[in-house]
This record gives structure tokens, C-alpha cells and sequence, in this order.
């Protein structure tokens, strides 16, 4: 089947050969082809060619290319080198065999590695060649064998280091797809997994993994993900930043309306779930969708404790992102408008502060919260000793000092600290920065208008909070629209079995909002290049299953 | 594209705009909290004549002194006095000589002279109700026979703010063993609304060395100069001040209104020794007959519970006879106080108990037919009254560790 595919895209590729020679690039002249690769890759010094001399009857020249730097020089070395020498093999004796060519036989009786295929392609041997593979060609034949020898470094499986939990699994996803895809298989041993693999990117041809159980995901937004992924247009994806940022539904948000992580069991959780990840090859952060604004909330850890003490810590998160997108400009407001709202001691307390200030409510709060970002932003990239510095410098020394200097107040620098802390108790970072996003808008809003503003500027925010979707799901589900059965795991986390695990693909599907449709997102929210490719073009490209590897045999 | 780039223009363009609010100072009405003049509290006097009718004093927060690091060891507070024809007029003139806005938010004292209140708080109380910073929840008081800013403008010693020692005195005794509780403007209002009757205030007044009250030699002693004072009830007409309950006709008043916390009873025993009981739990039952429309009939029935305090004789209080006969001196005692005070309020004619509510609610047909004349009628109509007192507990002790002892 891949043969047949790669012949037919063959013409488009010729079209884009060297000057200096301008045959097809795989011919079955064996010098010619292994100049053309040496010429295609600008003469790669880690570019290695062996050239064999299959011994027995037929005597033929062979040679295996690979990237030195990039294959795994052992499993070259032992198992495609390695037999292709094996004068023993039975291949070399079963010259009176039937109608299969050389390289057939060769694919079918000698070769030691667990996968190989035979390949016609030009483009896709290089791309082969380039992904770490080993190119068998033979003299006479105009195809390769390419045998899977991806290897080079790859970090070690650790422990997470942006979702930490007390208890719960402490392995996290690495820069491997395979790996990765390696973490969830073992945690999901259902043959309803399904995984597909595509390459996006026309530079980097970086793998993507798209996984998805089978029935519990919606078909539809499989489709819906499929038909995205497709049509994005790009040099190069370096981060599941890239994907995320092409496929969401809506780029004027501060809100994510994916989700990622790079813990495992997350991953298998919302698998199970039936929600549909997107595995990207180079970074260890999978993302997850659809993603709805309570899943934001949500942290691995919620899973592992008691349920009653997660209802109180998951309390206790949206409370903080209520103080986190509210704390300064309750503050500037209640100081400048609505005194009169405030207990009488505390007024007291805070007008003696008030007293040498020299700035207005709401340029004090500006100045901190813009201190209080630099000063995270100053710390975020420190190396982790300098980092301690910065905090301990920034928060204390500088908090005090500019207390004492006279020119903030000190409520001031408590609800600045309270703000900062408070985006600290978000479990996902990117809601976490929307919402310091948002505080600021909030501040200016108090600082002109008071309550009166700050109430205006939640009606919009709840507004344009409806009027988000992540694949069709409304952002706020299960709030609104309002659906008792979605509460189970929302600010509440019901007892598991009251959750009911066990339950049916198709229950599990009734609990997603009603009369809701996929829809490929406001179509003129969705980036340029998707948008761009989605009048007219509705084949889905080059999506499928792209051969090389095997776990979508299934 | 290009509705895109129109529509991305066009939100800089309001961002921009947005942002030229900030430029202008003094948005709306912003005002920056160091820019105001709390005022703890208000004293109204009467002025000398038509044209300073209103003498309106403002006690104001001095916050520096109070919880600032840098006090410069001066009052805490500040008085403001402003005069005028009306009361808008006089605080007008009073803000004429503050350096800040003056700020009602956080009145929570309000003290009239006696003289205006003789003559008829309306006028006050239409701006209370009308000016939107001033608070329904600010206590009420009548300043018994002084000028009302003599209770702004003495120094307190616990609390620094001598508005807020005010109110916390009231709060005390209305708990503790006092007649006195919260009258709020809003009560005010809702008094001089009903018919016949009247708002019942609470009278301050200050005693001792007042022309020492409001320097900090008030406070230098261990004794201190000058008090600020609850006492007394002020039984108003509509909005003019009839006349004062005290005592027990004070008492009675309060707990016929059902206001009463803790109330101290004593009792003289046979042999002249005393007992002391509090009742901590007292509840009035009001019934009306209107059989004949012009002589209403009302009972009113009072269960209430004590505790012995005291004792300090040779009583068994371990005979139930004996806690018996107590309670029933306490009963009479309370029959004392409700006569007195259903007395004194029929004679200023004023209708401040509630009776007439009573009545409306049980024969509001009848009471349509008398309200008019119903402070008249209330002067007259027959008041029954039935107590009933139960001892509960006698504290920490029985008997007195007298009652054994060896002869």
C-alpha cells in the first residue's frame, strides 16, 4: 500500500531535482543514487555509506546509508550490516526462488531488524534517512529497503518539573514521541487506543502522535482534530506551542483552549475520558483536547487524595484566581470610590497609611503589580541558584524598602503578594498568566470607574467566556450550558464511584453538553493558514497513517 | 484581511482612547483616600436664631494620630462646626474650612440637643434620609439638657475616637444590665412615622469637668475629668421631644419592647437583706380587646427568666419554696416597672410602647376608626398586666456558705 502511494507522488517530487542532474533521483544504478544522497545532503560528513557485496550467487553490490549521528550505530552495525554479510542466511541459497525480486527476499528472509519496508519513494527515503533510518539499496533495483534504526541521545525518563504533585506517578513525558507514546500505552492496554502519527512541518517534518481511544472519543472531533492538524502550513514545529496555537478555536483569548501537560497519567486520565492528545515530537508537553475552563483547575493529584479535601483545594483554586484577577482592583476601587464600604478600624488603618503616599490608588497598584511581573519574570529564566536571589532580593528587600521609602502602602504590597501567591495555587501556568493578563485589565477598569467598572468588565469577561469553544465544547460546560450530571467533576470531585468509571462509551458520551455540534471553530478566529486552507481544499492532505511506524497496525 | 486589520486598528483605537482617560485627573468621582475627612460624628444644635439655625458640629478622624507612625501626639480627632439656615447650608460652611472632602460614610454617631428636639427634628431627618453617603444604620441620641457638641468634643479613654466609645458603650450596656439599645436613624424615621406615638432615643449626656472634656488633661488622670454618659430615654411626639423616661419607668419601657438582654433585679428580703437576681431572658405578650372602639383593652402578659447573683445571707436556695417567693418579688418588681413606665408614657400622651400597633394588627377595622384620635384614647385606655418570673439557676453556688455555719 505504501508503494503504491509513493509511485504516485512521485511525479510531484521529480519536479523539484538538482540542475545538475536531472534522471529520477533512485535509480538502479547504485552510484548514481548514493551521489544524488550525498549531493542532497551537501556532502554530510556524518553521512555514512557502507557499500557490501552480497556474497553467493547473485553477487550483488549493495549499500546501507545512514546518519551516523543519528541512527543507533549498534543496531546498524549488527543487524542490517551485520545481515546483509550473513553468508548463511537461506535468502542466499534460494536463488531458484519464485517471482520475488532480490529486495523482497531480502525484506522477507534476512534482515534481523523488527521493522523495515520496502521504499520507492525519493522523498521519503530521505526523509528516512533523516530521521535516524537505515537506506538499504541494491545495485539494479530502483527501490530501498529502509530499516528502523532511529537511535541517538534522548533524555531519561524523569520527574516532572512543571506539574508536581505529593502523591501520584513521578515519571513525565520526554522529547520522544516514541517514548512518550511508550508512557501511555503501558498506563492504556486497550486495543481501542488508537494512535496515528503524521509529519507537519515542511522543514522539520516533525512527527506528531494523535491519540485517541476508539468509541469514547467523539468521532466527530477526531475528524474535526485530523482535518486541523492537516491543514496547517508551516516551516517548522519546534513545540506543542506550535500545534496548539494553530489549531485552537479562537487566537483573541488570553484563555487556553487546550490543554497541556507533561504528566502520563493525566494524559491517560483525559484518554480515557474521550478527549483526543496530540503527542509532538521535541517537547515533553502533550496537549490535550478539547479543553474546557474547570479542566484547568484540575490537577493530577486530585485523583489520589480524599475526595472531600480535593472539593476544599479545588475550592480553594478558584478562589484564588478570583483574588488573583480581582485583589488589585477591589483594592483601587474600595480606596477611591467606595470608602464607605470599608470597616471603619480597617479605613482608619489604611488612611494613616495613606497618608505620604504620593501616588493615586491606581498608579500604586500599576507600579507594584509591574514590579511584581518583572520581578517574576526576572526569576522565571535565572539559574535556579541566582533565581533564589532574585526572589528573596525582589519580595523582601525591595518590598520593604519601597514601604519605608514611603511610597507604597503597605495593604498595598499585601494584596500585590496575595495577587502573585494566588496565581501560584493555579494548577495549569497558561490560565495562570491569562489571569494576571486579566487583573491588569480589571485595574485600570477600578482605577476609572470603581465597582461600576469592575462589574462591566466581569460581564464581558463572562461574556466572552461563553463565547468560547474548544471543538465545539462551550468553555464554560458544565456551567453553561448547565448540566447537573457534568458537576461530578467540576468544583466538586465526587467519590470515584459516584464518578462511575465503568461506564459505557456511550454514557460517557451523554455527559458531554447536548446539542452541541463540532464545528471547525469560528472559522475567522482560526489562524491564517488553517482558515486559508480550509475554503476549498477539504481532502484532509496528508493526513493517515504515514508508514514507518507499526502501532497503527492495529 | 483587510476586515482584519480594520477591526485590529479599531481596538487600538479604543485602547487608545481608554487610555487617554487615565490622563485626566479626578476621574468622576474618585476621590484618593488621602484626600478625605472621615466623620465619626455629627452633634446638630439649635443655633440663636433663624439664620444660624442649624449648628451642625463634625467630629473627624485624625488617622495619623491614631494608627500612623508619624502622630505628632496631638488630638485624634478634630471638630468642625458649621452654621446655616439649613442643614445642607451648615455643612457647607463646615466643609469651607477643612482642608478635605468631609466623608459621611462612616457616621456612626448622631447627637441632637435637647432644645431642637423640643422643637422638631423633621428637618434633620429628611437630609439623614436624602444625602446618600450617610448610613440608616448611624446610632441616634438626644444630648439630655447640654449642647449636643459637648459629647463630640470630649476626650475617651478606651478607643481614641470618642464617637466610637460611644457606640460601644451603648453596645455594652444594651448586653449588660442596661435599659438602653440600638436606636438607629432608621428606627427614627420609622418612629415618628407611627400614629399617636413616637421614636423612644436614647439620652447622652457628659459628666463631671466639662471644660476639661476635650483636652488631653481628661485623659491624664487616672479618674478620668469628664464621661460621656447613656441614660435616660427620650419619649418623642411625632418629632418634638415630650419628656424623658428614667429608671424603672425606663426599664419598663424597654421591656415592653422586648429590648431587654440582661436586667439587674433587686429584691429587699423580710429581714432586710438583699438578693439579686438577673433576669436574662424576659418575653412580653401583647393581646388587645376592642369590645368598645373609644376604651381598648390591653394585657400584657411577661414571662421572664433569672438567675440568682447574689445572696449574701442565710437563705436556703436549695428549697424551691424559697426561689418561689423570690420570683415572685421579682415578678412584682417587674409589674412595678412595665406600671411606671405605661404610666408615664400615657400621661405625655405619646403612644411610644407600641400599643397602637397591637391594636392595628388585631382589629385593624377598629383601628381605622380611632387612629386619629388615638394618642387621646391611648392616655386612657386600660393597660392589665400579668407577670410571671422563674428562677432558673442560682450560679455557681446553692446555699451561701453561711447557711451552716456552726452556731
Amino acid at each position: 500500500m505504501n508503494i503504491k502511494r509513493s509511485a504516485s507522488r512521485k511525479a510531484g517530487t521529480g519536479e523539484s531535482a538538482s540542475l545538475e542532474y536531472s534522471g529520477p533521483k533512485l535509480t538502479d544504478n547504485l552510484q548514481q543514487t548514493l551521489e544524488n544522497i550525498v549531493t542532497e545532503l551537501g556532502d554530510a560528513p556524518d553521512l555514512k555509506i557502507r557499500r557490501v557485496r552480497l556474497s553467493g550467487d547473485r553477487n550483488v553490490l549493495a549499500a546501507a546509508v545512514h546518519l551516523s549521528e543519528l541512527a543507533d550505530t549498534t543496531a546498524v552495525n549488527e543487524f542490517v550490516i551485520g545481515s546483509l554479510l550473513d553468508q548463511t542466511g537461506e535468502w542466499n541459497a534460494d536463488t531458484s526462488a519464485s517471482a520475488d525480486t532480490l529486495p523482497e527476499l531480502i525484506l522477507s528472509h534476512a534482515l534481523n531488524v523488527g521493522e523495515a519496508v520496502l521504499q520507492e519513494d525519493w522523498k521519503e527515503i530521505m526523509l528516512a534517512i533523516l530521521s535516524g533510518d537505515t537506506a538499504i539499496l541494491l545495485e539494479g533495483y530502483s527501490v530501498s529497503i529502509v530499516c528502523q534504526t532511529k537511535g541517538g541521545e534522548s533524555r531519561q525518563v524523569s520527574e516532572s518539573t512543571a506539574q508536581l504533585v505529593v502523591r501520584g506517578s513521578k515519571d513525565s513525558f520526554v522529547e520522544s514521541v516514541a517514548t512518550n507514546v511508550s508512557l501511555i500505552r503501558r498506563r492504556i492496554k486497550s486495543s481501542k487506543l488508537r494512535l496515528e502519527y503524521m509529519q507537519i512541518g515542511t522543514v522539520t517534518r516533525t512527527h506528531v502522535a494523535l491519540m485517541f481511544i476508539q468509541e469514547t472519543a467523539d468521532a466527530d472531533q477526531v475528524d474535526e482534530v485530523r482535518r486541523r492538524l492537516a491543514k496547517i502550513s508551516i516551516d517548522g514545529i519546534l513545540e506543542s506551542g506550535y500545534i496548539e496555537e494553530l489549531i485552537q478555536d479562537k487566537t483573541f483569548t488570553p484563555f487556553p483552549t487546550i490543554y497541556n501537560t507533561e504528566r502520563p497519567d493525566v494524559v491517560a486520565g483525559n484518554l480515557l475520558e474521550g478527549r483526543i492528545i496530540v503527542i509532538v515530537d521535541g517537547t515533553p508537553f502533550v496537549l490535550i483536547l478539547p479543553a474546557v475552563f474547570t479542566q484547568f483547575f484540575q490537577s493530577a493529584e486530585d485523583y489520589s487524595q480524599r475526595f472531600d479535601i480535593v472539593i476544599l483545594m479545588r475550592l480553594i483554586r478558584y478562589i484564588s484566581f478570583i483574588v488573583l484577577i480581582l485583589g488589585p482592583s477591589i483594592y483601587v476601587a474600595l480606596t477611591t470610590y467606595h470608602y464607605e464600604m470599608i470597616p471603619t478600624t480597617l479605613l482608619i488603618n489604611l488612611l494613616a497609611q495613606r497618608e505620604n503616599v504620593p501616588f493615586p490608588a491606581f498608579v500604586e497598584a500599576m507600579l507594584m503589580e509591574i514590579t511584581f511581573e518583572i520581578l517574576r519574570e526576572a526569576g522565571v529564566r535565572m539559574p535556579r541558584v541566582i533565581g533564589q536571589t532574585v526572589s528573596v532580593v525582589g519580595a523582601l528587600i525591595l518590598g520593604q524598602a519601597v514601604v519605608e521609602a514611603g511610597i507604597i502602602t503597605p495593604i498595598m504590597v499585601i494584596v500585590v503578594a496575595l495577587t502573585g501567591i494566588a496565581s501560584f495555587a493555579i494548577p495549569a501556568y497558561n490560565l495562570a498568566i491569562a489571569g494576571r493578563i486579566i487583573r491588569f485589565g480589571f485595574t485600570l477598569l477600578a482605577g476609572m470607574f470603581g465597582f461600576y467598572g469592575v462589574t462591566l468588565g466581569l460581564i464581558v469577561l463572562v461574556a466572552h467566556m461563553n463565547s468560547l469553544r474548544s471543538f465545539g465544547i462551550p468553555y464554560l460546560f458544565p456551567f453553561v450550558p448547565l448540566s447537573v450530571k457534568g458537576q461530578k467533576d467540576t468544583i466538586l470531585r465526587l467519590p470515584l464511584w459516584a464518578m462511575k468509571p465503568h461506564r459505557s462509551p456511550q454514557e460517557a458520551r451523554e455527559d458531554r453538553p447536548a446539542g452541541t455540534k463540532v464545528t471547525s471553530g469560528h472559522k475567522e478566529n482560526l489562524a491564517p493558514q488553517i482558515r486559508r486552507k480550509s475554503d476549498g481544499d477539504t481532502a484532509g492532505g496528508e493526513v493517515g497513517q504515514e508508514g514507518g511506524w507499526d502501532e497503527n497496525k492495529s | 484581511m483587510k476586515t482584519r486589520a480594520k477591526a485590529a486598528f479599531s481596538v487600538l483605537l479604543v485602547c487608545l482612547q481608554l487610555m487617554f482617560f487615565l490622563s485626566l485627573t479626578g476621574c468622576w468621582d474618585s476621590v484618593e483616600l488621602n484626600r478625605r475627612a472621615i466623620v465619626s460624628g455629627v452633634a446638630i444644635d439649635r443655633g440663636p436664631n433663624e439664620e444660624q439655625k442649624y449648628v451642625i458640629s463634625f467630629q473627624i478622624i485624625v488617622a495619623d494620630e491614631i494608627s500612623g507612625e508619624n502622630s505628632r501626639g496631638v488630638s485624634p480627632v478634630t471638630l468642625y462646626t458649621g452654621r446655616g439656615r439649613t442643614m445642607f447650608e451648615a455643612l457647607a460652611n463646615a466643609s469651607r474650612q477643612t482642608a478635605r472632602f468631609l466623608s459621611l460614610g462612616h457616621v456612626r454617631v448622631l447627637v441632637i440637643s435637647e432644645a431642637f428636639a423640643r422643637e422638631g427634628i423633621k428637618g434633620i431627618m429628611d437630609v439623614l434620609e436624602r444625602e446618600s453617603d450617610m448610613r440608616l444604620t448611624t446610632l441616634f441620641f438626644i444630648s439630655k439638657g447640654q449642647p449636643a457638641i459637648d459629647c463630640m468634643s470630649t476626650l475617651t479613654v478606651f478607643g481614641k475616637i470618642p464617637s466610637n466609645d460611644l457606640v460601644e458603650k451603648l453596645e455594652t450596656t444594651s448586653k449588660q444590665f442596661g435599659y438602653s439599645y440600638k436606636m438607629e436613624v432608621d428606627d427614627v424615621i420609622r418612629g415618628i412615622q407611627t400614629i399617636g406615638g413616637g421614636p423612644l432615643i436614647n439620652g447622652v449626656y457628659v459628666s463631671g469637668a466639662r471644660s476639661k472634656a476635650d483636652t488631653k488633661k481628661n485623659l491624664e488622670t487616672i479618674e478620668p475629668q469628664a464621661i460621656i454618659r447613656i441614660k435616660g430615654l427620650a419619649v418623642f411626639k411625632d418629632d418634638k421631644l415630650k419628656g424623658w423616661l428614667e429608671g424603672e419607668a425606663a426599664a419598663g419601657a424597654a421591656l415592653i419592647r422586648n429590648k431587654i438582654k440582661h436586667l439587674p433585679v433587686i429584691i429587699k428580703m423580710k429581714d432586710g437583706s438583699y438578693v439579686s437576681c438577673n433576669v436574662y431572658q424576659s418575653q412580653v405578650h401583647i393581646k388587645a380587646e376592642l369590645t368598645d372602639p373609644e376604651h381598648p383593652v390591653f394585657s400584657v402578659r411577661i414571662t421572664q427568666q433569672a438567675a440568682i447573683k447574689e445572696s449574701s445571707n442565710d437563705l436556703e436556695l436549695t428549697d424551691p419554696q424559697v426561689l418561689k417567693d423570690i420570683s415572685v418579688k421579682i415578678a412584682e418588681v417587674t409589674h412595678q416597672q412595665l406600671e411606671t413606665a405605661i404610666v408615664s408614657t400615657q400621661k405625655l400622651k405619646s403612644d411610644v410602647l407600641g400599643f397602637g400597633e397591637v391594636l392595628e394588627r388585631s382589629h385593624p377595622r377598629g383601628w381605622k376608626k380611632i387612629r386619629d384620635r388615638w394618642s387621646r384614647i391611648y392616655a386612657t385606655s386600660r393597660i392589665e398586666i400579668a407577670t410571671e418570673a422563674v428562677i432558673r439557676h442560682t450560679d455557681m453556688r446553692t446555699d451561701s456558705f453561711q447557711v451552716n455555719k456552726p452556731e
